[in-house]
């Protein structure tokens, strides 16, 4: 086992408006604080050895958000959790943390999946199950993606996996969403908001889980419980 | 009316600035706590959450049992207009409460430019701007900061002004509070109490008085408690003065955004246009082991990578050397680095530059403030020729490769050799960066030209400042003969300089054309791209009141001054000496080393300067 520590952490209602680049600085100050055995960068400005997962959109709420540190020495995951705990703002909390094996490829490389859960308000069960039948007898869904290099036309609908009801509130419904996320392809809040007619800004979403998509079953970026692949 | 500020965030930038969970932020119990402050910063978020100033006051309040200091910024236009718009009041960040529920509303005053921004702070919050118009359960509107050394142009919109610093008057206003609170009292009587301590001025117990030519010519009482001149307060022991052992730390980037402690406090070069050197006096420096105390308490309870040494001219600490040195060997090691905040021309800064920045070779930056000795001289800006030099040459030799130098233009005396040595010197500086440097990148030169503003309290409070087109013709001089692949340039639109200078050494009667241009929309004048001068010249216009009076025409000597009653210390003897000094390039020493040079602060405020070593350097 080697001194990388994998943890996976929730970004609460405190915290979401925070960017990705506001977190790695909150991050990095709440382990200055704690003062672990960091391994730091080579270098003039030595920073602590981090990597993230996939950046989560601005104002998304999250229950698997995932971080890999690097100690100066083998430490013990349940301490760090521990420690760093106490001293990381409201809002944000390491749930779960485990020892990578040496080599262990990162978050990056490996992550491909994202599910959301999404709370819709005014919305009916049923009108989602239409949508839902009416994307799935579609071949394509082209929107207009603005990216650094200009606009392109692309479609999206490859990118959305699955789309299930969770539960009816008297407010509106919860649904769960599993689509693509990282650099092979990958599915913007806005436009899954595009698919399923709702305006990200006017709900709450949360992301529940960032997976590992392989052939017919999803793995988890820690630990060995991967899920089943549900045939859609 | 069913929009919150929240159901508003998801559609403006950088939401985060309004949020308020930030680490230390502190949430007292609203209900529990007899005092309520809200401390406004008429800037956006980004910019008064750097201000030291207020963290030191934020602090103190919170830290006394009675009283709670909650934090309000104005929010960035898009926000701003969405709540006008959707009649939301300005609430403050910790507890949301609406700035009506407080008993005191503070304003820091750190620039002009912001004046549009505390009306627009009263107007959004729901409290009447005027004074006179605020009802029984509006909270008393304070203002200090720098600005207040004039407050007239804002006179009518302040229940009280703080005059110097806050750290202890602070502490008597919230006993006065206090005492009121428990034993019940009107608002009247609550700042007629007020009133009476030192360094407070209540604008509402005077009147001025314009003689027949519209001229101002002295302000007469209309009250108890209305002394003819107010002193501003001074702490005389640093050393026992309030400093915060935790700051709130932002989630979102912000000015400043690092450990900061106050090495010193007041500065004695005596630079003739620099109002903070004259009105900070005199210095106090604080005890090495003390600081590094308060550096190791901020360290661990904010986690910030950057430490400041922060004072007007940290160089002159005494101990700056050992202090650097301690501070880096301890906290090198995990990641922190140290940094000061300016740096003087001489080859001593060179050396800490060296121990600061062993790494970050990105730049330097030095102010000259002027192109030839002479009018260095005429400003007593002590710096020579052949200091630039070898800073500069040595700055190269050691690695750096880009150097920024500050000058301004406007200043008194002025002539074309002045404006030709600023050029020449930015080009001395790319041959210097030829032929010393070392690294593999090219030599930059940075020259930032600010439009010098006559300032109140300083020798050049009586000078004109120069015409808008002179400025913007030399600007356009300067640009043509800067233009070279390795020199920046870049200047201040100089109509900010101007409205800088009308508010600056203004009267009352400024009061109605700030509301008038806040009324036609202007705000967020300091930000370049917001400020509206053809809303400003139209709010002139429309008072009828000429604001070349104010920004360009140059005082007799025999003329009252709308802020002679605000007062600093200072002799206006010595200020009118130094006048005649400068215009004959004559220089004034520094009376932290050398002889006293008879500003007055000492004498008449009983204090002195403090300094904690003997060890002279630079
Ligand atoms: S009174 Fe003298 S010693 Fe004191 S600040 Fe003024 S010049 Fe310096």
């Amino acid at each position: 086992m080697g001194k990388v520590i994998r943890f996976q952490f929730t970004k609460g209602s405190e915290v979401r408006f925070l960017s990705h680049l506001d977190l790695l600085r909150t991050m990095e100050r709440a382990l200055r604080r704690a003062k672990l055995p960091m391994a730091y960068s080579e270098g003039f400005s030595p920073r602590p050895v981090m990597a993230f997962g996939f950046a989560l959109p601005v104002g998304v709420l999250s229950e698997a958000e995932y971080g890999d540190f690097e100690f100066s020495e083998i430490f013990d995951p349940q301490e760090f959790m521990t420690i760093y705990n106490k001293h990381l703002p409201k809002g944000l909390k390491v749930v779960e943390a485990e020892r990578l094996p040496e080599g262990a490829s990162s978050l990056m490389k490996k992550i491909n999946t994202a599910k959301y859960e999404v709370l819709l308000p005014n919305k009916e069960a049923k009108e989602l199950e239409s949508r839902w039948q009416f994307l799935r007898g579609q071949d394509t869904f082209f929107v207009q993606r603005e990216t650094k290099r200009g606009v392109r036309e692309l479609d999206i609908l490859p990118f959305l996996y699955d789309v299930s009801l969770q539960g009816s509130r008297h407010d509106g419904v919860i649904i769960e969403c599993v689509c693509a996320l990282g650099n092979e392809g990958n599915l913007r809040i806005e436009e899954l908001g595009a698919l399923l007619n709702f305006n990200p800004k006017e709900v709450i979403i949360t992301r529940t889980g960032q997976l590992i998509k392989m052939n017919n079953h999803y793995g988890l970026p820690m630990g060995n419980r991967g899920l089943k692949w549900k045939e859609s | 009316m069913d929009k919150t500020i929240a159901s508003l965030l998801p559609y403006v930038q950088k939401p985060g600035r309004y949020t308020n969970q930030e680490l230390n932020a502190e949430h007292k119990d609203w209900k529990n706590t007899l005092i309520k402050v809200a401390l406004a910063f008429p800037d956006i978020y980004d910019v008064g959450m750097g201000h030291l100033g207020y963290k030191i006051l934020y602090s103190l309040i919170n830290a006394r049992k009675d009283s709670l200091a909650e934090r309000v910024y104005l929010p960035w236009i898009d926000l701003l207009d969405l709540m006008e718009e959707n009649q939301i009041p300005l609430t403050s960040l910790e507890s949301g409460a609406k700035l009506t529920e407080f008993d005191l509303l503070g304003f820091t005053l750190q620039y002009e430019l912001s004046y549009s921004n505390i009306l627009k702070t009263l107007d959004l919050a729901g409290i009447p701007r005027y004074s006179t118009d605020r009802r029984e359960t509006d909270p008393l509107v304070m203002a200090g900061g720098p600005c207040a050394f004039n407050a007239e142009p804002l006179a009518d919109f302040f229940d009280f002004v703080v005059l110097g610093e806050g750290e202890e008057v602070l502490g008597e206003i919230l006993d006065v509070v206090s005492s009121i609170k428990r034993q019940g009292g009107s608002r009247e009587e609550l700042l007629s109490k007020i009133a009476a301590l030192d360094g407070i001025y209540v604008p509402r117990l005077y009147e001025p008085i314009y003689d027949e030519n519209g001229d101002f010519s002295g302000l007469k009482s209309t009250g108890t408690n209305a002394p003819a001149q107010i002193n501003k307060r001074v702490i005389k022991d640093l050393n026992k003065s309030h400093f915060p052992e935790e700051f709130i730390v932002p989630f979102v980037e912000v000015v400043h955004d690092r450990t900061m402690v106050e090495v010193m406090r007041g500065c004695t070069r005596g630079c003739r246009f620099c109002q903070a050197g004259m009105i900070y006096r005199p210095i106090r420096e604080r005890k090495p082991e003390i600081l590094e105390e308060q550096v190791s308490k901020l360290v661990k309870s904010t986690g910030y990578e950057e430490i400041s040494l922060s004072s007007l001219s940290s160089g002159d600490y005494s101990h700056i050397k050992p202090l650097l040195e301690n501070l880096i060997s301890e906290y090198q090691g995990c990641g922190i680095t140290v940094s000061l905040p300016s740096l003087r021309v001489d080859s001593f800064s060179m050396e800490l530059a060296k121990e600061i920045q062993k790494a970050r070779k990105t730049g330097l930056t030095f102010a000259p403030e002027a192109g030839t000795q002479r009018l260095r001289d005429v400003i007593n800006k002590n710096v020579t020729e052949s200091d630039l030099k070898e800073v500069v040459q040595g700055a190269f030799k050691a690695g750096w490769y880009s150097i920024k130098l500050y000058f301004m233009i406007g200043l008194p005396t002025e002539t074309q050799d002045d404006l030709d040595g600023i050029i020449k010197l930015a080009h001395e500086v790319i041959a210097w960066g030829r032929e010393f440097g070392t690294g593999r990148r090219l030599p930059q030169v940075s020259i930032s030209v600010a439009s010098f503003v006559p300032k109140p309290h300083t020798p050049f409070q009586w000078m004109g400042q120069e015409s808008l087109d002179s400025l913007r013709e030399k600007q356009k001089y300067l640009r043509d003969k800067l233009r070279h692949p390795g020199i920046r340039f870049s200047y201040p639109r100089v109509e900010e300089s101007f409205l800088e200078a009308v508010f600056s050494r203004g009267d009352r009667r400024l009061g109605k054309v700030l509301e008038k241009a806040v009324d036609l929309g202007c705000r967020f004048d300091s930000w370049s791209d917001c400020l509206r001068f053809d809303l400003w010249e139209k709010a002139f216009e429309e008072c009828g009141i000429d604001p070349h009076y104010y920004a360009n025409r140059t005082r007799n000597f025999s003329e009252s001054l709308p802020w002679s009653h605000l007062s600093a210390g200072l002799e206006r003897d010595f200020l009118l000496d130094e006048w005649k000094k400068a215009i004959e390039a004559s220089v004034t020493e520094d009376c932290r080393w050398d002889k006293c040079s008879n500003c007055g602060v000492c004498p008449n405020l009983g204090v002195k300067n403090e300094i904690v070593g003997d060890n002279r350097h630079g």
